[in-house]
């Protein structure tokens, strides 16, 4: 996988070091700079060195700030996280009840008006969106800020209220994507033989409801949710530049448009690890749902 | 796991905390922060964070927004004029032969640590430059000695007369002065120790900030401290500005210039900048290699026009590199957009129309690839079929070095001295002559230009080759577009600058 990550950022054209010099210098500053960076050594040579490095933690120093690059992401990962969380949580609030509604009575018009609203949530473009939010509750209402981050510990108020435009613009389009999956995967369930014979049984409504139908449900709920948020870690960037929100995504951008190659490689390296951990956490959660996985 | 599945609960309560108290005001981090003066903190949103805040190294304008606070050089461009004044430096003195300077130091000036300055610093600073070859190295490229005779004299000593020394050590704070031994007592890279008005408290990714330097040679600042906040997008940066969470923006969305002239919520003020912006043509392709087509070209193009969709009016034509205001402008405009007289040239100098020309833009400068389709509707009336290529900007910087193009469109950032503006776009062989241009009399003219000490003379010789210049078309020159800020109603002390150096040391909030 290293060998990927390496060769992809090494792919995109672009000379890092004439970018970080701007246009203005000299030869001898070029090649002086150049050695600094390692750039001159055989490519091989460069994989092995970083290779050997990532394994013990150590990630490189970017080309463009000259600060360690498991710094600049430990730096940016609290806001990303933060971010990605409370947007799982925002879409979850709007997809399990929406599709579990829609599911029970497909075809009625809330079926129908939670479809229209999911195909909304999918298709507006989250830049407008963000930024009508921001025009309408910083601007005109004047109620939240425009934008930024601070730490939770910092400022539990300031924190909160500068993460609910974000989380909202993020969480509704994740929600849209997941509110689909909750009606497919209800729907499915409630036809089930053993739901049909749960009801033969005559047991309550709300039992058949929770223990057999949710359940079966909650599945492909978790997958999808799990790879919802694997995406949401790697970075929203065109949220986070709009609502100036320090995450991963900006410091993944900044280092392509710099081509800084070990800020890129650093990142990707992060956004594989991490959607291999939440592959992975899925897996376990699905034993822990569904016990004819754990035989 | 456990931790994790906390989260969001503790996430999910804050959001209901925040919907609840919806009427409270924003607390927006200003006003009562700085620990050293009295003042308030002056919030500014920029538009982008610092990439490095070593002054020697980095080449990125967000970082010297901070470092024009924090450090300083030896002479400073004036507000009004950008002709150089004292800094560090009080005085300074010029042999009869031009070939050695001599600079009497400023006294009772310190660091931000509390250490003295003297000229160690300054021999320190400046062959850190020169010895290893950073950035910054060619501005000393006609400096052959830095010497401190004594602790209140530096003399450079030069291997030419050079008349525009000052601004080359003095055009910004990428020449700023270090404390002696400053890049092994300190990470540069994240750490400061200046001589400037605020000194660097902390630096992340949301926002740098700085406090008043209580001790500056040059009187404390009037704010208790700055902190520049990175607003990256101009919708939310004016927001931000309008609802009080700053008071200083130069993050304006051009389109909005006009309209916030006459908005009472906010100071909205331009002025011409030195930058200038051009489209060249590149010599070693056929027919651009021809003055008749690359006159034809600039004769078809309106200028107006252009700036008017790049910048919606927020810039000036012009038809030289130089702005109106400055002592080195030439009022020269031969290019009166003329389609006939174009076509002309054009089929005089036995040029097929339709003739396609790749304009290469980037996206790093988004209103040039806007403006760029102005420039192609108006070159179509001539005959010529624009294929605009937009790119990366790391893209297009290696075909423009490796010659790969048949046009591009950039502009020159931050010039001062006319050598600035012609020398290495346009000798022969220049480091930035990128177009191929080779004309033995413009080289004449720039090389007299380097050397001559007299202002006036001086001007002559870069009038007349910059006249050549245009005439050639070595550069199709565009416009210069304006400084845009905008600030809180009652913001003072705030001086808008033409080289777009932010200076926050005497402004008062309002």
């Amino acid at each position: 996988m290293s060998v990927v990550v390496f060769a992809l950022v090494q792919l995109v054209p672009g000379d890092p070091i004439r970018l970080a010099l701007g246009t203005r210098f000299d030869q001898e500053t070029y090649d002086a700079l150049l050695a600094r960076s390692g750039l001159d050594q055989p490519l091989v040579q460069q994989y092995l060195t970083w290779a050997g490095r990532a394994v013990t933690g150590d990630l490189g120093v970017s080309f463009r700030s000259g600060e360690t690059v498991t710094s600049l992401i430990a730096e940016r990962l609290p806001a990303t996280l933060t971010l990605a969380l409370a947007s799982i949580l925002v879409a979850l609030l709007i997809a399990v009840p929406l599709g579990t509604i829609s599911a029970l009575r497909p075809r009625s018009l809330v079926d129908r008006v939670a479809t229209v609203l999911s195909q909304i949530g999918i298709s507006v473009p989250e830049f407008w969106m963000a930024i009508v939010l921001i025009l309408v509750f910083a601007g005109t209402l004047g109620w939240l800020p425009s934008g930024g981050y601070v730490g939770l510990t910092e400022d539990p108020a300031g924190w909160a209220q500068r993460l609910l435009l974000p989380a909202v613009v993020t969480g509704v389009v994740s929600g849209s994507v997941i509110t689909r999956f909750v009606r497919s995967s209800v729907l499915e369930a409630l036809g089930a033989d053993h739901v049909r014979t749960a009801q033969a049984k005559g047991l309550p409504r709300r039992q058949v409801f929770t223990w057999h139908v949710l359940r079966n449900a909650l599945l492909p709920l978790v997958t999808v949710t799990g790879v919802q948020l694997a995406y949401l870690l790697s970075g929203v960037v065109v949220v986070e530049i709009v609502f100036s929100w320090p995450g991963l995504g900006q410091l993944a951008l900044q280092a392509v448009q710099a081509r800084d190659y070990p800020v890129l490689q650093g990142a990707i390296l992060l956004f594989a690890v991490t959607f291999l951990v939440i592959n992975l956490v899925v897996d376990l959660l699905y034993t822990a749902i569904d016990p004819r996985i754990r035989r | 796991m456990r931790t994790n599945r906390l989260l969001p609960l503790a996430a999910a309560a804050a959001l209901l905390l925040s919907a609840c108290g919806g009427g409270e005001s924003v607390d927006t981090g200003g006003g009562g922060g700085g620990s050293g003066g009295e003042g308030g903190t002056l919030v500014a949103a920029v538009a982008a964070q610092p990439d490095q805040l070593d002054p020697h190294q980095t080449t990125a304008y967000p970082s010297f927004q901070v470092l024009e606070n924090v450090y300083d050089t030896l002479v400073v461009p004036n507000a009004e004029d950008l002709t150089m004044e004292p800094s560090l430096a009080e005085s300074w003195e010029t042999s009869e032969d031009g070939l050695t300077w001599t600079f009497t130091l400023r006294e009772g000036v310190t660091f931000h640590d509390g250490s003295e300055f003297d000229s160690a610093d300054v021999v320190y600073s400046y062959r850190r430059i020169i010895d290893e070859e950073l950035q910054n190295s060619y501005r000393f490229a006609t400096v052959t000695g830095v010497e401190a005779p004594d602790p209140r004299t530096v003399v450079l000593t030069l291997s030419q007369p050079t008349p525009n020394l000052l601004e080359r050590i003095g055009a910004f704070k990428g020449m700023a002065i270090l404390p002696e031994n400053a890049a092994e007592d300190i990470d540069l890279v994240t750490e400061a120790n200046g001589t400037g008005p605020f000194r660097l408290e902390s630096s992340d990714a949301s926002s740098t900030v700085l406090t008043a330097y209580e001790d500056h040679w040059g009187g404390a600042p009037s704010v208790g401290g700055v902190e520049f906040r990175y607003i990256t997008e101009p919708a939310a940066a004016l927001t931000a500005l309008q609802n009080g969470e700053v008071q200083w923006t130069d993050n304006v969305p051009p389109q909005q210039i006009e309209s916030l002239a006459d908005d009472d919520s906010v100071e909205l003020q331009t002025t011409p900048s030195v930058d200038y912006w051009y489209l060249s043509m590149n010599y070693a392709r056929p027919p651009f290699d021809n003055r008749d087509v690359r006159r034809a070209i600039s004769l078809a193009v309106d200028r107006e026009a252009v700036a008017e969709a790049a910048w919606f009016g927020a810039a000036q034509a012009n038809q030289t590199a130089i702005p109106e205001d400055s002592f080195f402008h030439l009022d020269y405009a031969p290019f009166e957009r003329d389609v006939d007289q174009a076509r002309q040239l054009l089929s005089q100098a036995g040029v097929q129309t339709p003739l396609t020309m790749g304009l290469m833009v980037t996206d790093e400068f988004p209103e040039t690839v806007t403006a760029a389709q102005v420039i192609a509707s108006q070159l179509e009336e001539i005959g010529v079929t624009v294929e605009i290529e937009t790119l990366d900007f790391a893209t297009w910087l290696d075909r423009q070095g490796q010659g790969d193009f048949d046009a591009f469109y950039l502009g020159w950032l931050g010039n001062l001295d006319p050598a600035a503006y012609y020398q290495e776009q346009h000798q022969t062989d220049g480091p930035n002559n990128y177009q191929g241009y080779s004309n033995p009399q413009v080289d004449q003219l720039l090389q007299q230009g380097a050397v001559e000490t007299d202002e006036d003379a001086r001007k002559q010789l870069y009038d007349q080759a910059a006249q050549i210049i245009v005439d050639d078309v070595s550069y199709l020159y565009l416009y210069n577009p304006d400084v845009v800020q905008a600030w809180a109603p009652g913001l003072q002390g705030y001086r808008i600058r033409a080289d777009k150096a932010i200076d926050f040391a005497t402004v008062e909030l309002p």
